[in-house]
């Protein structure tokens, strides 16, 4: 085991720096005067602050001492201030991830505990009403587009039940009721488009699983259909879904960008758009890396509890 | 030789002789499908709006009636009006013709880079492949949207550089289900024997690997299809994409739909139906072409 998780974390490295030349390139497929000059075009920052953010972007270096600079930066957890805001973007970064963590575990959650047992409901009564209704749930959820549903949701909120989910941000320790209205909407768009997914995987595992032979002898031992379902079937039908939930973090990542620019969110993904909007580069390269280390850390954690859930995994 | 090839070419209940062409796969599984001949009129319903905008919209998609704005649904303008009097319903058969614009070409690019690397991989394998490989892992580490992001941002926002974004996105992926498919088909006997008598690369790859490659790279152009087009209105909704006043479903819902959706709700909803029924057709489709084609894809994707 501790093999396998020393190979994936070698292979991920190279990966990763790959990732960072990729953002750094990007970055600077303009040159980075002809960048500052359009920042300035755009009446967001003037002469005086051009000059020093040229200065202290570095950009008399040659291409790579500024990527070793920017590299050094990342790793040393130093990279420097956004030229919008002139805030270290450690400090927006410290304010906007937790945000972006609550949502994203909230609308794990509710993914799940919207799939999981309308799957397993899909499953056992398989061609009947309300499979297809949990199955026209699931193809829609995968087609509806996330910004689409979470403005109808807070159209219809206000339409209907006079209420506007409070604005802005209170933490969960200042107010947990007031915090809980403000992620309960995202959250829940969110959930559901996740759930999709899983809400098809569980369906089909559940299917495949219900047909071995360890769940005829449970039946035919002449237990509770139950606990035939839950305790037998769903614990081996739950694997291939863990994949399948770890495979969506990168539809949850982006997800939340969109989302909370919605529902004014303070967190990682509105922060990246701004500053994708105010073309405030040195925020969009740390925050897209910062993305992708996410995202391959994830991959990797599920893929290892995977090979730990299922040990013939780890001689692939 | 002549024993092996039908075996190959058809579906293993069909008997050798028979072979089942594509069109006719495709046929029978409408017909086990329903929904996916559904999807495919749908489709077709698009395609027919977008090349004939200027004759089906009622109104000119950009003429402002301001002594209608915000007015309802109503019997002159079945989608209502938006804030300066424009018509939805014009505006939003308008918006077809950006989306699949938009759609097509992406797709069309992303899925011409992601074969041709995916076939250098596959064919040539050793160092190309693996350094090949390892940077398309690299582009993937970055959510797709994500780096649409990125890449519009260092470009000036508005359409093309949105396409370009999206096609960028689309190339990893693909390249890999192109360089699977190459792979497997290296594994026939009739590409070993091609190479036994000194047939040149080009001719192995067109004749041989090509043909094994194509119906993978239809079905995820097709499903990518959908996808294209939910990112671009994502991108316009988000202003990085499409600009105003051009009619993209995704900006009218941000511009207008959030704006104005307490006094005129229709604003939000027909775009965004617009967009729903579009990427819904074609994920339908690209299943229904999956499960005709290849249906071993269905787990792969």
């Amino acid at each position: 085991m501790r093999k396998y998780v020393l190979r994936r974390l070698v292979l991920a490295i190279p990966v990763l720096l790959l990732s960072s030349v990729i953002v750094f390139g990007l970055m600077r497929v303009m040159p980075g005067d002809a960048l500052i000059a359009l920042m300035g075009e755009s009446g967001n920052i003037g002469e005086r602050e051009l000059a020093h953010v040229r200065r202290q972007l570095r950009l008399d270096l040659p291409y790579h001492e500024q990527y070793g600079l920017w590299l050094w930066q990342l790793v040393t957890l130093r990279p420097g201030d956004s030229i919008f805001t002139g805030e270290p973007i450690t400090v927006s970064l410290g304010k906007a991830i937790p945000v972006t963590l609550e949502l994203a575990a909230l609308a794990l959650l509710l993914g799940l505990v919207i799939a999981v047992p309308i799957g397993v409901i899909s499953a056992t009564r398989q061609d009947s009403a309300p499979d297809y209704v949990g199955r026209v749930v699931a193809v829609s959820g995968l087609s509806l587009p996330d910004f689409w549903l979470a403005t109808l949701v807070i159209t219809f909120a206000a339409l209907w039940f006079h209420w506007i989910p409070p604005i802005g941000y209170t933490s969960l320790w200042e107010s947990p009721l007031r915090n809980l209205q403000q992620f309960l909407l995202p959250a829940a768009v969110l959930g559901f488009r996740l759930s999709a997914a899983t809400m098809r995987m569980t369906r089909s595992t559940v299917l495949e699983v219900l047909r071995e032979d360890y769940v005829r002898t449970a039946w035919a031992k002449g237990l509770a259909g139950r606990i035939v379902v839950y305790k037998h079937a769903l614990k081996n039908a739950l694997i291939p879904v863990v994949t399948i939930v770890g495979g969506q973090l990168g539809v949850l990542l982006a997800g939340t960008f969109v989302v909370e620019s919605i529902f004014a969110l303070p967190g990682m993904g509105r922060l990246t758009v701004e500053a994708i909007l105010y073309r405030d580069y040195p925020v969009v390269q740390t925050n897209v890396m910062l993305v992708a280390i996410t995202l391959v850390t994830l991959n990797l954690l599920v893929d290892v509890s995977y090979a730990w859930l299922d040990p013939r995994i780890r001689y692939r | 030789m002549s024993a092996v090839i039908p075996r190959v070419a058809t579906l293993p209940e069909q008997p050798a002789a028979e072979k089942v062409s594509r069109a006719r796969q495709l046929w029978e599984a409408a017909r086990r499908k329903p929904l996916g001949a559904v999807s495919a009129a749908l489709i077709v319903v698009l395609v027919l709006t977008a090349l004939f905008a200027d004759v089906l919209a009622p109104y000119d998609p950009l003429a402002p009636q301001p002594d209608i704005r915000l007015s309802a649904p109503s019997r002159e303008h079945p989608f209502g009006t938006d804030d300066i009097g424009r018509d939805v319903f014009s505006r939003i058969i308008h918006g077809a013709r950006i989306s699949l614009w938009v759609g097509l070409l992406a797709v069309g690019i992303g899925t011409a880079a992601g074969m041709l690397i995916g076939l250098v991989c596959g064919y040539c394998e050793g160092r190309v492949d693996m350094i090949l490989q390892r940077f398309m892992d690299a582009v993937q580490a970055i959510p797709g949207l994500v780096l649409a992001l990125a890449i519009v941002s260092v470009l000036r926002p508005n359409t093309t550089n949105a396409m370009i974004a999206i096609a960028i996105v689309i190339i990893p992926g693909n390249s890999r289900i192109v360089r699977g498919a190459v792979l497997s088909a290296k594994q026939h006997h009739y590409v070993e024997a091609a190479q036994a008598i000194g047939c040149r690369h080009p001719r192995i790859i067109a004749g041989h690997i090509l043909p094994n490659v194509t119906a993978p790279i239809l079905i995820i152009a097709s499903i990518w299809l959908g996808n294209a087009i939910l990112i671009e209105a994502t991108l316009s909704f988000l202003g990085v994409g499409t600009q105003p006043p051009t009619p993209s479903w995704g900006l009218m819902l941000s511009s207008t739909g959030r704006a104005f959706m307490e006094q005129a709700p229709w604003l939000a909803i027909f775009p965004g139906l617009a967009i729903s029924l579009a990427v819904l057709a074609f994920n339908l489709f690209g299943d229904t072409l999956r499960d005709a084609w290849d249906p071993k894809l269905r787990n792969r994707s």
